[in-house]
């Protein structure tokens, strides 16, 4: 009885998560079937393994360009908000200062801002400082993450108070404490919010979308979206598109499965 | 602690005292540590948002002079119909979206969870579309919408019901892109419960068993009892979500918020207005609104999920 329980309840979950790759699957074979196989009634779910759309998609469009956009936007964010996450985190941790409760709420604030309120300044500020259609203007409003201050301060709490003593009896100053010790001891933590900051640039687009109007700088998901709202009937061409923005997030996904949904358990949700 | 903890109570600081005379000195460290995140936050969340108010102020002109505008945007905005449609719809979007979020988030946690291989391999692929693009996705699910060729309306012929217009029909379109969003975005509300249920002692699961409670009792009187906090936060959460709801709307009508405005969101028109038309400061003091809106609702979310929520 038990173990009939368990096998109907085990056959529901493999159903159901194999029910949230379908929408995902169904775009794949549309864009690898034969053509006379698209428009057909009931839908086609056994792909003809034709990847002519593919090439003909990649090469009517500049999906490499944007690409290397993404990663090269991505990848700068990485480093600049790391930086900056480590610094913070460092701080509100490790060095005893007055303010440490009003500096924690400023944080908390950020969190309570809608982020779609500070399109509109942060367009303006762009246009000013002449940013508007660069990767720069893409790059600069995600240089601080307060979700990975969050993460990185939670980590940090959980070491050992008695390395930071005994590194300040031996004359370690706080440089020389960060350097050596909280950031090898970090790595994974540090790691995970480097994969965040990578999924939150590839998927992002309001903010790229209002910023940039070249693809000479824009990432993929704009491109994708110029795609859709240009060309909406062309269905297998979509849909090889789609996989070039979604298999990579796929991915890595599978590379780094641990990871992310050991970040995302401990997040709020929080992209950037 | 974790950012659940910092969202719904005000965490304990865990400062450590420092009188002495090296105090000047760690503050000027402190200062150092500080200045690059803030002075990120500062250029790119805390001066824009006071701004962002500002701009509805005032009206600007091709030749980049300013004019005070008073209360005129705001006047405009609340003798706009489309912007009270654009509110009207992102409410009825909100209000489909967090009941159903809830219970659907509930029941799969529920479902899925257990420490085996086949239910981790399961629970990988709910949060999956999560870290998906929603342009991306949006595509398959257009084509699973398809009137005539979408595999939806094929399942809907195979039991015998009448097929549905999906996006193309101004009732459907809102609940199409409701299922969308439950779809991409469920995941993770279902990956922070398991974890929230994880964390509950075995013992006390275990001695409601031996008691005689079964498998419902344990999951209403002990298992939701104890993860509210995790549920409260997903309320909270869903709800400012669902009010700022934009990627979703713009991939899935083609950026138009069609048929018939029925999925035009309140961001998307304000998107509309500032960067199709190039009217900002008339999109400012509709954010401004918007923003008003959703600090009100999550206000009111949090005195109501304070009153439900159990803290151990």
């Amino acid at each position: 009885m038990r173990t009939i329980a368990y096998g109907l309840r085990a056959a529901a979950a493999l159903a159901l998560g194999l029910a949230f790759l379908l929408p995902i699957y169904i775009a794949f074979v549309t864009s690898i079937d034969r053509p006379q196989d698209v428009f057909v009634y009931p839908p086609h779910l056994v792909p003809d393994w034709n990847f002519s759309v593919w090439v003909q998609t990649w090469q009517g469009n500049t999906w490499m360009f944007a690409i290397l956009n993404t990663v090269v936007i991505a990848l700068t964010t990485i480093a600049i908000a790391l930086a900056t996450t480590v610094l913070c985190a460092y701080a509100l941790v490790y060095i005893p200062f007055r303010g440490r409760a009003a500096v924690w709420t400023a944080l908390l604030a950020v969190l309570m801002i809608p982020e779609q309120a500070l399109l509109i300044p942060n367009f303006v500020t762009m246009a000013k400082l002449h940013l508007v259609d660069t990767r720069i203007a893409q790059i600069l409003p995600y240089g601080a993450s307060v979700f990975g201050v969050f993460l990185l301060r939670q980590h940090l709490l959980t070491l050992p108070r008695e390395y930071h003593d005994a590194a300040k009896i031996d004359g370690c100053g706080h440089l020389a404490f960060l350097w050596r010790i909280v950031l090898p001891l970090s790595r994974p933590v540090l790691f995970t919010i480097a994969l965040y900051i990578f999924i939150g640039c590839w998927n992002s687009l309001i903010w790229p979308l209002m910023v940039t109007s070249s693809p000479r700088v824009q990432p993929i998901e704009v491109l994708l979206s110029t795609f859709l709202t240009q060309d909406s009937s062309n269905w297998q061409g979509l849909s090889a598109a789609a996989m070039f923005a979604t298999l990579p997030m796929i991915a890595l996904f599978i590379l780094f499965r641990r990871p992310i949904l050991r970040g995302l358990s401990k997040s709020s949700g929080i992209n950037g | 602690m974790s950012v659940i903890d910092a969202f719904v109570r005000s965490p304990a600081q865990t400062a450590a005292p420092s009188p002495g005379p090296s105090r000047l000195r760690e503050g000027i460290w402190a200062a150092c540590f500080l200045a690059p995140t803030f002075a990120f936050l500062v250029a790119f969340v805390y001066a824009p948002a006071l701004l962002a108010f500002a701009l509805a102020f005032f009206n600007f002109h091709p030749g980049g002079t300013a004019s005070y505008a008073g209360l005129s945007n705001f006047h405009a905005a609340l003798s706009d119909p489309l912007f009270w449609r654009s509110m009207a719809n992102t409410g009825l979007y909100a209000l489909m979206m967090v009941p159903s979020t809830l219970v659907l988030s509930v029941a799969l946690a529920a479902l899925l969870h257990a420490n085996r291989r086949l239910f981790r391999f399961a629970q990988s692929l709910v949060v999956l579309p999560y870290i998906t693009p929603a342009v991306g996705t949006a595509i398959g699910w257009l084509w699973m919408y398809n009137p005539n060729f979408g595999i939806l309306n094929a399942l809907l012929r195979d039991v015998g019901l009448r097929p549905i217009g999906w996006l193309n029909s101004p009732e459907w379109a809102m609940p199409s892109v409701v299922l969308y969003s439950l779809w991409h975005g469920i995941g993770f509300d279902v990956l922070i419960l398991l974890s929230a249920m994880s964390q509950i002692p075995e013992g006390v699961l275990e001695s409601a068993r031996v008691d005689g409670a079964g498998p419902w009792t344990r999951l209403f009187r002990i298992t939701l009892p104890l993860i509210s906090p995790t549920l409260f936060f997903i309320a909270v959460m869903t709800t400012i979500g669902s009010l700022q709801a934009f990627a979703q709307v713009y991939a899935l009508s083609l950026s138009g918020g069609g048929p018939e405005n029925a999925t035009l969101t309140a961001l998307l028109y304000i998107y509309q207005q500032a960067f199709t038309n190039g009217q900002f400061s008339y999109a400012a003091a509709m954010a401004a609104m918007l923003v008003i809106c959703i600090f009100a609702v999550t206000a009111l979310t949090r005195w109501i999920g304070h009153r439900f929520t159990f803290y151990q």
